[in-house]
């Protein structure tokens, strides 16, 4: 356990020599193993389940299989791999189509396919990083429920994790990484106060985020009859409609891959919609430019920053300028005013605590936590009316989602209103004054946070509401 | 081996390293050059001379390099130009050809006034390099059509067109000779009294200093490494991503028809079918090398054009084949290149085990 940056992951990568260590040793059943490289690691029996799965998308569950083992040295031809993997999966109590892609299965099932796949490479080891980080709340009670029948075999599993409470329960022993050192060495679980873990894990913790008011003042945001298809001709959105005012924050709960990145993109303006109208403060933006939609205060944290959001390659001052240059904030009608816009980033970097370098410095440079606020510290400037967040705390340590958090609420308390998409129900308890569900593209009645149970809420996400 | 060491890439590449490990290149290429061109029985006390004295360090010599490097500077400008907005032109030549034969045209028709004649061919030829690059562009923003294949078939037709030009109506008909007819002494770029140095060496320093300026201090220069850094973000950031994309394209095919035209009435005079080659291989070197940063495009260029002279004086005077002439400059090419990997990455040698 740790947080984000306490070396988890890279103690991890380090075992099973995806990176070499500076000094040190590997020790595996008494013996001092040299890793060499991944495959020195696997003969030692080793097997890691990275975050990203490492698997072909193109390719069948079983070619993916056949592939890993010819990779090892073994002989299998494809219709073997599936064979062995649809009696490995048998026996561990779930189903697996061999034959299908791997593009096509749920990331519940890709993650399971890899789990099998490091097991029939021999893994007397499995190491899995956040492997519920990706599931919902069921899957990922199956898939911990499926780690103690692996270590009911006799097996040792590996657990890297940030999400303590939920992993607790199913380890034996518990080790608490900080800033690259080992705080708690293989502790017992049993016995163990999870708040002790906690402040091991953080250091000091930072005060929680200040709760945003209920206090919401004129209506700004009105969607209506939204509808969008995917590429492949699927039904992302259909028929979404929702009100928002100014100074509210309405949360949207759902599991991942209901409509919510298609939402974001009909809002920013990155995808057409089949039909429906987005009104903001009366203005239908519906067919603007993500350009006008900027200037009419619609501003987006999308899940993946670097997708749409930031560019690594840039410095910080010239991501931070990225939004305000075409209105000419940072010089006149031709030229750039590059002190001008260094100036205002060494602002904002000192106004929202941003760490990890200067206006000079390449984003790529900075962590996820930091370079989430950046983006923030961007979105909710001057003019900011309606923020879309999606996920803004996703993968962010605890100190980094404090401020990601206070940065919104500092905002909505200004009066900008606030769409907050997340699969994190802590987070939308903890900043929205309603909550919705969204499910395959439609969103369910709002209500006040204060009237949301964990079984209505529930109920909803799984549709039988 | 490598089993021994590790590479840890770097996160900033000091300014200082990335010129030592270029000059490293360069001169341990040169020195692998200079050991096949011994073994080909090139005398060893003639490569000094013929490599460096005859190509950089006497006047008629450096005359030649400089005049070598001008096209070289315009189509790697070019290139280097589309590379920021992440537009692969590799139909460098078939721009290149279009402001030929424009510049060509315009010199067999006699159009316009005769002060005006050598402007309008330059002027031409740009305009025809950016109309050829604009069906690519036009494909690849409307339909996502990748530009890899769509300007590097339109340089095959370019030089189809040329050729039934050549030997059809531009064949000049005092020689027979599938050459358009000589240019007119007004027709013809001013030398500048310095070997076959001519004034588009002016046209050459003119492009890089504007497209340094534009890309260094410009709103459309931040724009363009702002498209070429993350494409979505800058869209979603309400940038103008099209017409960014759409002018650096248009300028690259501009430039390397630019170039065309240069050739023609700068050092060769006619149109003829010999004098567009090669210039595709160059223009993606001097780009890559130069990292797509137009004060460095010149330095490139220049050092290539040396070693374009030098190729030549091997072929006319020691009787090396073109295929060697090929192999030792890609040998110097290759090294450059390959030295780059010193100023990307540190070199971490393995605790042994």
């Amino acid at each position: 356990m740790g947080e984000n940056g306490a070396g988890k992951s890279t103690i991890m990568n380090v075992a099973t020599a995806v990176y070499a260590a500076d000094a040190g040793e590997v020790i595996v059943d008494g013996r001092d193993v040299p890793l060499r490289g991944p495959a020195d690691a696997m003969a030692a029996g080793l097997g890691m389940v990275h975050q990203h799965f490492r698997l072909v998308g193109s390719f069948t569950v079983a070619e993916n299989v056949a592939l890993s083992l010819r990779g090892a040295g073994q002989k299998v031809s494809v219709a073997e791999a599936a064979r062995l993997l649809g009696a490995r999966a048998a026996e561990l109590g779930f189903r697996l189509d061999p034959a299908a892609r791997v593009d096509d299965l749920s990331i519940a099932e890709r993650q399971r396919a890899e789990i099998l796949k490091v097991l029939l490479l021999g893994a007397g080891i499995l190491i899995l990083d956040e492997p519920t980080a990706v599931l919902t709340a069921e899957e990922a009670q199956a898939l911990l429920s499926l780690v103690r029948r692996l270590a009911g075999e006799g097996r040792a599993v590996v657990l890297i994790t940030h999400k303590m409470r939920e992993v607790a329960a199913y380890s034996d022993r518990i080790t608490v990484m900080r800033q690259g050192r080992t705080v708690l060495d293989a502790a017992p679980a049993q016995g163990l106060a999870m708040d002790e873990v906690a402040r091991l894990a953080v250091g000091e913790i930072p005060a929680a985020a200040p709760r945003v008011a209920a206090r919401p003042g004129a209506p700004l945001l009105s969607i209506a009859g939204l509808s969008a298809r995917r590429g492949d001709g699927s039904r992302a959105l259909d028929g979404l409609a929702l009100e928002l005012a100014e100074g509210e924050v309405l949360g949207i709960a759902g599991v991942g891959g209901n409509g919510q990145s298609e939402l974001v993109e009909l809002l920013s303006g990155l995808r057409r919609p089949e039909a429906g109208t987005i009104r903001l403060g009366g203005t239908d933006l519906i067919a603007a430019s993500p350009a006008a939609r900027r200037a009419a205060g619609l501003r987006v944290v999308p899940a993946d920053r670097f997708d749409s959001a930031m560019a690594p390659g840039l410095t910080l001052a010239e991501n931070l300028a990225l939004t305000g240059i075409a209105s000419g904030r940072f010089g006149g009608r031709w030229l750039v005013d590059g002190r001008k816009m260094r100036r205002e980033a060494e602002r904002l970097i000192a106004d929202h605590e941003v760490r990890g370098g200067g206006p000079t410095t390449p984003v790529s440079l900075l962590s996820g936590g930091n370079a989430q606020k950046l983006l923030l510290a961007r979105e909710v400037s001057d003019g900011a009316r309606l923020l879309v967040a999606h996920s803004p705390s996703r993968g962010l340590d605890l100190r980094a989602t404090r401020a990601v958090h206070g940065a919104i609420a500092e905002g909505v308390a200004r009066g900008m209103a606030c769409l907050l998409i997340s699969e994190d129900l802590e987070e939308i308890m903890s900043l929205s004054t309603r909550v919705c569900v969204i499910n395959n593209g439609r969103l369910s009645a709002p209500m006040p946070a204060s009237e949301v149970t964990p079984d209505r809420l529930g109920a909803l996400l799984v549709g039988h509401a | 081996m490598l089993d021994g060491a590790l590479l840890v890439r770097r996160q900033r590449v000091p300014l200082r390293l990335s010129a030592a490990s270029y000059l490293g290149g360069l001169v341990f290429g040169l020195a692998l050059a200079a050991l096949i061109l011994v073994q080909l029985g090139v005398p060893a006390a003639a490569l000094w001379q013929e490599f460096v004295v005859q190509t950089f360090l006497t006047s008629q010599g450096l005359g030649q390099t400089v005049t070598a490097m001008i096209p070289l500077v315009l189509v790697g400008l070019g290139t280097a130009l589309a590379l920021r907005v992440q537009f692969w032109n590799i139909g460098i030549e078939g721009q290149l050809w279009l402001g030929a034969m424009a510049a060509t045209w315009v010199s067999i028709l006699d159009l316009g006034p005769e002060p005006l004649r050598l402007p309008l061919m330059l002027a031409l030829s740009m305009l025809a390099g950016a109309l050829w690059i604009a069906l690519p562009l036009a494909l690849k923003l409307l339909w996502g059509v990748s530009e890899v294949i769509s300007t590097l078939l339109l340089g095959s037709i370019a030089f189809f067109w040329v050729q039934h030009q050549l030997f059809g109506a531009w064949r000049d008909g005092t020689t027979g000779f599938p050459t358009s007819p000589t240019l007119d002494a007004t027709e013809r770029l001013p030398l500048l009294g310095w070997g076959q140095v001519h004034a588009g060496l002016w046209l050459a320093l003119a492009a890089v200093v504007l497209a340094a300026a534009v890309i260094g201090v410009t709103r459309l220069g931040f724009y363009a490494r702002a498209v070429g850094a993350n494409r979505r973000a800058a869209r979603a950031a309400g940038l103008p991503v099209l017409l960014t994309v759409a002018i650096f394209v248009l300028g690259s095919g501009a430039l390397c028809g630019l170039a065309g035209a240069v050739i023609v009435t700068g050092t060769e005079f006619r149109l003829s079918q010999s004098i567009g080659a090669g210039y595709l291989f160059s223009g993606i070197v001097i780009a890559y090398l130069a990292r797509s940063n137009p004060l460095a495009v010149l330095v490139v260029s220049f050092l290539l054009g040396g070693l374009y002279t030098a190729g030549g004086v091997l072929k006319v005077f020691y009787g090396i084949s073109e295929a060697m002439v090929l192999l030792v400059q890609g040998v110097v090419l290759l090294s450059v290149l390959c030295a780059q990997l010193f100023a990307d990455y540190r070199v971490v040698a393995r605790r042994p085990q």
